[in-house]
């Protein structure tokens, strides 16, 4: 139980890491750390349910988000060569404060579901409020950083959020469903690096700010 | 097995479909000219035989078409006696115009797409007639629109123009403006039913669960919803627009046809769904009819490009047909509250009803008549500003004749079909003395008087009109070199002027036929009260009678006669060719009275609601007495458009800048608003 917990908090710590850092390339090597640790969690889920097939899911999310993604992201980047800084809206010690303030938001949400149900076991009450705050930390990074690949990995956070909140609430789900997830998320990288670099040919620059000339 | 009938339905869907493929595949052929309109004119030959057949008494008539989606109802296509007189109006109609239309697109060939106007010609009156014979909501409303967006199509017709495409596009916003309030009001009727069958409406009359406040609701919409297809003010602006700005066989048909199927789902839904069980309902539709009776002829007036003056005709007699529709409806209702009180209200109903419905028959005939006729004038003289016609009776004697029966029509002059159905009206409204109800008892007299008043302008408006286009000399080259219309155009006019003629002398043998209507719809027959013999009298008593036969013949016997005392009694004067004194200046066609010198009067009278405003610039030169240049300028005020539309878009665009601000085109701002949405919602409904 304790294992799990704190890896759910290494988890989240993870995800305000990104949100702290400055350069591009070290958000992927987080999202990448992030998904190993989200795929550890898997297991440690599968061993206490003893349900074989979280396993694969858990090696699965290893290797495709913890290695190719990022690969792939990295790949990305060098090609068209973003450059390092991340570009913020918000800067970021304001961001560090907004990710702290929606972390006891999203505990403050999830209160009413985790109080009062004796059923609900540990991993629930501590996970699904850190999952919901990683969903919502990933959306405020899409929100508050300019290039379009920081969009992609703020979308890949939210995934990560919603993955540990379907093993908290539900230990797993189906292995055909989240099959189905991780080629939907693999097909999203995809066509959203495909994009980036269209943004990049277009404007010379990845910077979706830019996107606004094209408002009326 | 489909029946003879529903044969001849299907033949009607198929030649209108196959005259729209055939305009499109000849375009640019010769055979454009005619194969169209001939498909058209034989479909309204069909539709003729079809209503007719349902008015001399076989019987109902249904055609089921394939229904896929069955929660919307079964679709099917119903001639009851009342969509059968519309029916029979219409398809006379349009098949005159038809007939006209051949000669008179001769003028566009080369400079606007022929194939365009026959497909479109050919689907608006398919759709016209589906409009009035659909049995079902869905069905309606999709006839309904395919009508709006043909017409507005072919409003913009002639699209290089300026003011077609701004017309045009009015008459699109206020046209889906209605059929949004006639859709809520038809879902609103579905949640009582829980069909869309119009069958299945008709039982909303009877149904105890459907509370009072709920029907005035359903009325309320269908009121202004139908209205503004009907032109009643203040929905009008689009129509004094819209249907000049159109090509004239394309004017006629809207001004005499489409505008009355706002009528006929109007008496459709009123007596046929909702039942008229609230006085004041008839009581707002007699003040909005009598309004707007009065506000069309006055503006007619005061116009001086043609089309537009008999478009705002339009609205006048719109407004005098809802007149005897509102009446119509306070008599209903007031029968049906207190039946003791006096045993003939629901024969006066019945009179206002009939008188409304013959009004229908006759305007239809009688403006597309004029709208024909001014096509033929217009294509003539090449202007639609009767200031610059003049003289026109010489060079299109045909063309004169029928406008003038036309005008004499549209003025109710007896014996003509004009003045039958406004006499019945008039009897109507002064036989109503013994309502008690205040509010009937100020109404009632205010919209005799209104009618009064419209019909005499109206003459006055008619006099002008014709005057100033057919008689004197002509006042431009371009009226100078006027030539006879082409003969389909005048054969298309021909049958409508004897038809003018025919119905107003004949009226007694038709009004039992509208009287079998209007019963369908009341349960109140009054034919046998009403004609007798050859004489019309009124159903209630002995208030009236008349004979428009009788009147007929009168004429035709005294008018020689005149003309004999007078020439025995004043002789035979030699006639003396001479000018006139012209103070030694020459005196050409400039000087004539002008046409808006002949309504100067009237619009002085009404100033206060026709404001016309005239600049008179003078150019100064050495002389004080003699300016340089004189420049006239006169305009009649838009009012609605400035009082009432105006403020009303302007509110509507300001409040739409201030909102576009949240529309920067960044996608973390958009981003940004889902998040702040989401976490709000979250926290609140936690």
């Amino acid at each position: 139980m304790n294992l799990i917990d704190s890896l759910a908090a290494v988890f989240l710590l993870l995800a305000i890491l990104s949100v702290a850092s400055g350069r591009v390339i070290s958000l992927v090597r987080l999202f990448s750390l992030q998904s190993v640790v989200l795929g550890l969690i898997a297991a440690a889920v599968a061993a206490m349910t003893d349900a074989e097939h979280i396993y694969v899911v858990a090696a699965l999310t290893i290797v495709l988000k913890g290695v190719v993604m990022p690969w792939g992201l990295r790949y990305v980047i060098d090609k068209i060569g973003v450059k390092k800084d991340v570009e913020p809206i918000v800067p970021l010690p304001a961001s560090l404060l907004i990710c702290a303030v929606l972390t006891v938001l999203s505990f403050y949400i999830v209160q009413p579901f985790v109080t009062g149900h004796e059923v609900l076991g540990t991993i629930t009450k501590n996970c699904l409020p850190i999952s919901l705050a990683v969903v919502f930390i990933g959306f405020f990074m899409m929100i508050a950083r300019k290039k379009a690949l920081t969009q992609v990995i703020g979308l890949l956070l939210m995934e990560n959020g919603l993955f540990l909140a379907a093993y908290a609430v539900a230990y797993g789900m189906p292995l055909v469903v989240e099959l189905g997830v991780f080629f939907d998320i693999l097909v999203a990288a995809l066509i959203m690096g495909v994009l980036a670099f269209r943004i990049n040919r277009t404007f010379d620059s990845v910077d979706t700010t830019i996107l606004r000339r094209l408002h009326d | 097995m489909l029946l003879p009938d529903q044969m001849l339905f299907a033949a009607l869907i198929t030649i209108s479909l196959a005259g729209a493929m055939l305009a499109v595949l000849l375009d640019r052929r010769r055979a454009c000219l005619t194969v169209p309109y001939a498909a058209a004119a034989l479909s309204s030959a069909i539709a003729l035989i079809l209503s007719l057949s349902v008015l001399l008494g076989l019987g109902d008539f249904t055609l089921a078409l394939p229904t896929y989606i069955s929660r919307l109802g079964a679709f099917s296509l119903h001639i009851d006696r009342l969509s059968a007189f519309f029916l029979l109006v219409a398809s006379i109609v349009t098949m005159c115009v038809s007939i006209y239309s051949m000669g008179y697109l001769r003028e566009y060939r080369g400079r606007y797409s022929m194939g365009r106007m026959g497909f479109l010609f050919n689907i608006f009156v398919l759709s016209l007639y589906m409009v009035l014979t659909a049995g079902n909501a869905v069905l309606f409303l999709v006839a309904w629109e395919v009508m709006s967006v043909s017409s507005y199509l072919l409003v913009m017709y002639e699209w290089r123009r300026e003011d077609s495409v701004s017309s045009g596009l009015l008459y699109l916003v206020m046209t889906h403006l209605g059929t949004a309030l006639i859709s809520t009001a038809f879902v609103l009727m579905w949640t009582q039913t829980g069909s869309f069958d119009f069958s299945s409406f008709a039982g909303i009359r009877e149904m105890e669960t459907t509370s009072g406040t709920m029907r005035s609701a359903m009325f309320l919409l269908l009121l202004i919803g139908f209205g503004t297809k009907a032109g009643l003010v203040p929905m009008h602006v689009w129509l004094p627009k819209a249907h000049p700005a159109a090509p004239t066989n394309m004017s006629a048909l809207m001004s005499a046809v489409m505008v009355k199927t706002a009528v006929f789902m109007m008496i459709r839904c009123c007596f046929g769904f909702l039942g008229v069980t609230e006085v004041w309902w008839g009581l707002l539709v007699l003040l909005i009819a009598s309004i707007s009776a009065l506000v069309g002829v006055l503006y007619a007036v005061a116009e001086t490009d043609i089309k537009r003056i008999l478009a705002y005709s339009t609205v006048e007699n719109m407004g005098i047909i809802f007149i005897g529709l509102g009446a119509a409806m306070v008599f209903q209702a007031s029968a049906a509250g207190d039946p003791m009180a006096n045993p003939y209200l629901g024969d006066i109903a019945a009179l206002a009803l009939v008188a409304s419905l013959f009004h229908v028959m006759s305007h239809a005939m009688f403006k597309s008549l004029l709208f024909m006729g001014a096509g033929a004038v217009v294509g003539a003289s090449h202007t639609r500003n009767i200031e610059e016609m003049g003289g026109l009776g010489r060079k299109m004697r045909y063309t004169g004749v029928l406008f003038f029966i036309g005008a004499l029509s549209i003025s109710a002059i007896p014996p003509l079909n004009g003045f039958v159905g406004e006499w019945m009206m008039f009897q109507s409204l002064l036989l109503s003395q013994t309502i008690s109800d205040p509010m009937v008892n100020i109404l009632i007299p205010a919209a005799v008087a209104a009618l009064a008043l419209a019909g005499a302008i109206a003459a006055a408006c008619f006099v002008r009109l014709y005057g100033a286009v057919f008689l004197a000399r002509p006042r431009s080259e371009h009226a100078e070199a006027a030539k006879e219309a082409p003969r389909p155009m005048l054969a298309g006019m021909y049958v409508l002027g004897a038809l003018c003629v025919l119905t107003g002398v004949l009226a007694t043998l038709i009004i039992p036929v509208v009287d079998s209507v209007s019963a369908s719809m009341l349960g109140t027959s009054i034919a046998s009260r009403m004609v007798n013999g050859l004489t019309l009298i009124t159903p209630a008593g002995d208030f009236s009678y008349m004979s428009p036969l009788a009147v007929a013949v009168m004429f035709l016997l005294l008018l020689p006669l005149v003309y004999l005392v007078a020439n025995r009694l004043g002789g035979s004067q030699p006639t003396v060719r001479e000018d006139t004194w012209d103070c030694g200046t020459p005196l050409g066609p400039r000087n004539e009275y002008s046409a808006t010198a002949h309504s100067q009067p009237l619009t002085r009278l009404f100033g206060q609601t026709v404001r016309v405003k005239v600049e008179v610039a003078e150019t100064p030169s050495s002389s004080p007495l003699v300016p340089a240049r004189m420049s006239f300028r006169r305009e009649v005020e838009p009012v609605f458009e400035r009082y009432l539309y105006d403020p009303v878009s302007r509110a509507a665009i300001s409040l739409s800048k201030r909102i576009s601000v949240i529309q920067m085109g960044s996608i973390q701002a958009y981003l940004a608003y889902i998040f702040v949405t989401l976490l709000a919602l979250l926290v609140v409904f936690r």
